[in-house]
């Protein structure tokens, strides 16, 4: 692990078994709280999900607010990785 | 707590307001209604959604003015590339129209004076025309969708080079606007056309100068700084009788050994020096050379030029006027002597020859007379033959006509038939038909006559004699070969002088040989000995054919 990922805060959100529009509101507004840190890159919001709708509506807001996206299926859900700029 | 029904109605209102702006958000942001069963009322005020969207549509519209902001900087400094470019740049719909063009453009293809061409033909603002032209980079773009380059184009004294590229296109993936840029080539034209004009120049002084070179009738080496021959001209494989292949990389000291000291100095000039070189390994021949060191535009030595013409036959002219000089002094002096004795040997054999008539002599007396009377006459053929040849020796005015040599030949060759035939001699001729000489009769009569007595001479009683008549450039060759035992070379230089001779004391005037020169030259032609070894010698005379004279 390199010293910038060890700078990294990594704040999790653990949505499984919610679906949209609610996944979205709820991403929204944690994303809303850590806003500067998520766009400086010193924290990241790794959002857990298994509502594949959510996939698609949480990745196109963060980007249109200027945050970089990336999303994960891991096994049985999907992990979504907002922060830094896009 | 219980509350009143107006009050319940009131919040229910509330919620359902809240609900409906909530889902009216969320239709803005592309996702689906909240459902009552997803996200109660309590729920729903506890996670404040308006305001959670207000917020991030505040942080959509600051990343966007962000994003805005960015993107003027952006077109303001491509503006500034567009403008400030070293090339025109023109932007071209597909209907031909200028949509926008740069300064550069402007300069390049417009006149100052002209006015904003937006909107404006491409092909009538850049080319005074009507229509685009067959070869029109822009057309071949919008109908192939492929870059496309107009090399070459001249406007007002000015060449362009012009290229097109797909820049917008529809939805059908038509091309609908192209990007036209105009590069100004005029300087690498001229620089080109200079560069092409001085390669011309530069093949046409290395061609007049080859052709100067070869045309020398002095031969001519180039040598590098290593002293070994790069290159030769024609005179120098004409006059050394070497192919140029054998001469190209040779060293000048296995050429020309005998100026090996002066190749050390790398600066040395060498004018006129006179030396002998072989020819094709075999033959000599004498040169005049002269050396020069080659320098490049630096004065920076790069070789050795080095140019020679061969003075061989310069040579043999000067030994035979020094010759004839000679011979001239002598047959002066000879002149005089012969005269002054001729008188009183007259004498000398007139009284002896009457004494012997006196018949009161005793036989001793009778002896002695006839001997003063035999040695007066051997005198006087003596003084006959010094007569004979200071005549030829000293230049004369000769009367020289055609004359056929082959009937001379035949005609010397009765006069010596006795004398063949009291020896064992086989004397031959083989006499081509030639063209007629210009020549005295007489004199080359006794020319002939002089090489076959000098050829029975030499043979003494067996041998062979042939006489060879050839034609050659110019004139004719005669040739006189006896199978004798040759001339030694210590000798040979002086074969021709007056009064030399191999023979013992007594038996030879020495005179032969020098009538002969003299009487060839007085008609223009040339006497030596071509060869002379253990197995014979050859004479060989050259004499001037009438043809040639007249011309």
């Amino acid at each position: 692990m390199s010293n910038d990922e060890r700078s990294i805060e990594t704040i999790e959100l653990n949505i499984l078994g919610q679906v949209c529009p609610a996944c979205l509101l709820v991403v929204l507004k944690q994303i809303n709280q850590y806003r500067e840190r998520l766009r400086n890159g010193t924290a990241r919001l790794l959002v857990r999900t298994d509502h594949r709708d959510t996939t698609r509506t949480v990745p196109a807001s963060a980007q249109k607010m200027g945050l970089g996206v990336e999303v994960h299926k891991v096994s049985t859900y999907y992990e979504i990785i907002i922060g830094g700029a896009s | 707590m219980s509350s009143c029904p107006q009050q319940q109605e009131n919040c229910i209102a509330y919620v359902r307001y809240i609900r409906d702006k909530t889902n009216q958000l969320l239709e803005v942001m592309g996702t689906e209604p909240l459902q009552e069963e997803e996200l109660d009322d309590h729920a729903l005020i506890e996670l404040d959604p308006i305001g959670t969207i207000a917020q991030s549509f505040g942080h959509i519209l600051e990343y966007l003015n962000e994003t805005i902001n960015e993107l003027q900087v952006a077109k303001d400094e491509l503006q500034a590339i567009f403008d400030a470019t070293g090339v025109g740049i023109s932007i071209i719909d597909n209907n031909f129209r200028i949509l926008r063009c740069n300064e550069k453009q402007r300069t390049l293809l417009l006149t100052p004076e002209t006015e904003d061409v937006t909107g404006c033909y491409c092909f009538d603002a850049y080319g005074n025309r009507n229509a685009p032209v067959e070869h029109c980079p822009a057309k071949y773009t919008f109908a192939t969708g492929q870059p496309a380059v107009a090399r070459e184009i001249i406007k007002r004294g000015k060449y362009f080079q012009v290229a097109t590229t797909p820049f917008a296109r529809d939805e059908n993936n038509k091309v609908t606007t192209v990007i036209e840029v105009s590069l100004d080539i005029t300087e690498k034209k001229m620089a080109e056309q200079s560069e092409k004009e001085q390669r011309d120049f530069y093949l046409t002084e290395k061609s007049k100068l080859a052709t100067v070179l070869e045309s020398l009738s002095e031969g001519l080496l180039v040598a590098g700084t290593n002293d070994r021959i790069l290159s030769v001209n024609r005179s120098a494989t004409m006059i050394l009788q070497r192919d140029e292949v054998e001469l190209i990389g040779l060293a000048l000291t296995d050429l020309f050994p005998v100026i090996s000291v002066e190749l050390t100095d790398p600066m040395e000039i060498i004018q006129g020096l006179e030396l002998t070189c072989t020819q094709a390994r075999t033959n000599e021949c004498h040169l005049s050379l002269n050396m020069a060191p080659l320098l490049d535009n630096e004065m920076k030595r790069i070789g050795r030029v080095i140019t020679f013409r061969n003075i061989t036959e310069e040579k043999k002219q000067q030994e035979l006027y020094h010759r004839t000089e000679k011979l001239s002094a002598i047959g002066q002096l000879s002149a005089g002597v012969a005269h002054e004795l001729n008188t009183p040997l007259g004498s000398i054999l007139g009284y002896a020859r009457l004494l012997l008539k006196q018949e009161n002599l005793t036989q001793q007396q009778r002896e002695q007379l006839a001997v003063i009377a035999e040695q007066a006459k051997k005198s006087g053929t003596i003084i006959q033959a010094l007569l004979n040849f200071s005549r030829h020796a000293q230049p004369t005015q000769c009367r020289l006509d055609a004359c056929d040599l082959n009937s001379v030949i035949k005609n010397a060759l009765c006069l010596l038939t006795t004398e063949l035939s009291k020896r064992k001699i086989i004397l031959t001729t083989d006499l081509e038909l030639i063209p007629k000489v210009c020549a005295d009769p007489w004199g080359i009569e006794q020319v002939v006559l002089n090489l076959v007595m000098n050829a029975l001479q030499a043979i003494g009683s067996q041998g062979d004699i042939r006489i060879i008549v050839r034609r050659q450039p110019g004139g004719v060759r005669l040739e006189v070969q006896d199978s004798g035992p040759g001339i030694p070379d210590e000798v040979r230089s002086r074969i021709f002088d007056p009064f030399f001779t191999t023979k013992p004391f007594g038996e030879g005037t020495g005179l032969g040989l020098s009538i002969c020169a003299g009487i060839v030259n007085e008609n223009g032609g040339n006497i030596d000995i071509a060869k002379s070894d253990s197995r014979g010698t050859t004479f060989v005379v050259i004499l001037p054919c009438k043809e040639s004279v007249d011309a």
